[in-house]
């Protein structure tokens, strides 16, 4: 037979096609229940790192933190337009807009401990997804973490630098009147002796200016489009 | 793979061939340290040990299966199109890959991101598939691509376990660098995180490798 006739050839390569997408098409479908569960672990572990319940290299098996997920973490929708929780609406029907899912984790003592707030917007090159948690007065930083993003590495992916998250800790998102201001992230390092500077603003992003600024927009979007439930 | 020719009987399963296709690319004629080749994951990849090795071990998984495939199919591919087949092979066997990851090491799949597809660029790969499989039967072929996954694998390693230990004072993400030191002064050298550090490892560890065994460039 002559493997080199045009239509061996094109039988050829019509069956490897063939064989090479049936069997992707069969791996993917065996094992996308198993993605699902690992990406939403993935994202209920980030609600649990930014409440501070956990860290990223925790060495807690998957079973355990699954639990403490259960025992402390309760999440449930928002109506953003009058701040009220939405008690029907599971969090899987939030559509992100008007209707936001918040997470909080209770104290022993039944006080809300922790504000998770899903927070998301553009980038440099990509969305990111992560979390802004609150401490129980609503104000100050507790923690924050991003899930998902595709910036550069090394650049806007610091993002994920743990020493650049813990910075968040601590500062407050409302000035001395009350009124929120968010979180700046400045282009340099922040002046430890201006007040406001202190209070208010993290170190920015080397080389990643963008980023920084996409951050700090959407935080400051998210944080308002919160602030009917938080503060009203 | 029932089409495996079993060995026949004047033939033992490990001859001399086949240790050689599985001996001669960890040591005499490493990919990367001889043949210089794949090296750009070997750049990305090693900040820490845990990513060195998971690529190493998607490494060793594609060119054992991907030689395996072309090797069974090395009689019915037509040479016009061979390197699209071979192309399509080691692709698919890399999104199975990939898939596996995303699956069950959701942590590193996200760390490693794009770097679990770029094995489908990696040199070495499609090296093998041209230079070995398409000449070679299954077993041998398989040996040959386990040999020179390994080969690829172990250098990372290394190049990873010194970066990750001088860049970070840690080891899998443990700390081995006692706190005392740190207290007395020392600090991680922050070169080995970044990309130069790499290099200038790897060109070490490419030196040192050609000095014992003894390769002279022609």
């Amino acid at each position: 037979m002559n493997l080199n006739s045009n239509s061996y050839v094109l039988g050829f390569v019509v069956a490897v096609c063939i064989g090479t997408s049936l069997t992707l098409a069969l791996t993917a479908n065996a094992l996308k229940e198993t993605q699902a569960a690992a990406a939403e672990f993935d994202r209920k572990k980030n609600v649990m790192i930014a409440a501070g319940l956990c860290t990223a290299s925790d060495e807690r098996s998957r079973e355990e933190l699954e639990q403490l997920y259960k025992d402390r973490v309760s999440e449930f929708v928002i109506d953003t337009e009058s701040g009220k929780p939405d008690a029907e609406m599971k969090p899987a029907d939030a559509d992100g807009k008007r209707y936001r899912v918040v997470a909080t984790t209770k104290g022993d003592g039944g006080a809300v401990e922790a504000y998770v707030l899903p927070i998301s917007g553009r980038g440099l090159w990509s969305t990111l997804r992560g979390y802004l948690a609150l401490d129980g007065d609503k104000n100050h930083v507790r923690g924050i973490t991003f899930y998902e993003h595709k910036e550069t590495p090394g650049l806007g992916g610091e993002v994920d630098n743990p020493s650049w998250q813990a910075q968040w800790k601590g500062k407050t998102v409302l000035d001395e009147d009350g009124k929120l201001i968010s979180i700046t992230v400045k282009k340099g390092q922040v002046n430890p002796a201006v007040a406001l500077e202190k209070a208010h603003a993290v170190d920015g992003l080397a080389g990643a200016t963008i980023t920084a600024k996409g951050v700090q927009t959407f935080v400051k979007a998210d944080l308002q489009a919160f602030s009917k439930y938080l503060y009203e | 793979m029932t089409t495996t020719t079993a060995p026949a009987t004047s033939k033992p399963l490990f001859g001399k061939e086949e240790k050689r296709a599985i001996l001669d690319p960890l040591w005499d004629n490493n990919p990367i340290a001889l043949q210089v080749l794949g090296i750009c994951s070997a750049l990305a990849v090693t900040t820490r040990l845990d990513k060195a090795l998971v690529l190493g071990a998607g490494v060793i998984m594609v060119t054992a299966l991907a030689n395996v495939i072309i090797s069974l199919l090395r009689n019915l591919i037509p040479s016009k199109v061979r390197i699209i087949v071979q192309l399509v092979v080691v692709s698919s066997v890399v999104i199975i890959f990939d898939q596996l990851l995303k699956a069950y090491m959701y942590d590193l799949s996200k760390s490693l991101s794009v770097f679990v597809g770029l094995i489908i660029t990696n040199c070495m790969v499609m090296g093998r598939l041209e230079a070995y499989a398409m000449a070679n039967p299954p077993w041998r072929s398989l040996l040959d691509g386990i040999g020179n996954g390994l080969g690829y694998a172990w250098i990372i390693a290394v190049v990873a376990a010194i970066r990750e230990l001088l860049g970070s004072g840690k080891l899998l993400g443990y700390e081995v660098v006692p706190q005392a030191l740190y207290e007395a002064g020392y600090v991680n050298n922050g070169l080995m995180v970044l990309a130069p550090g790499a290099f200038i490892l790897l060109g070490v560890l490419v030196w040192v490798q050609r000095a014992i065994s003894g390769y002279i460039e022609k």
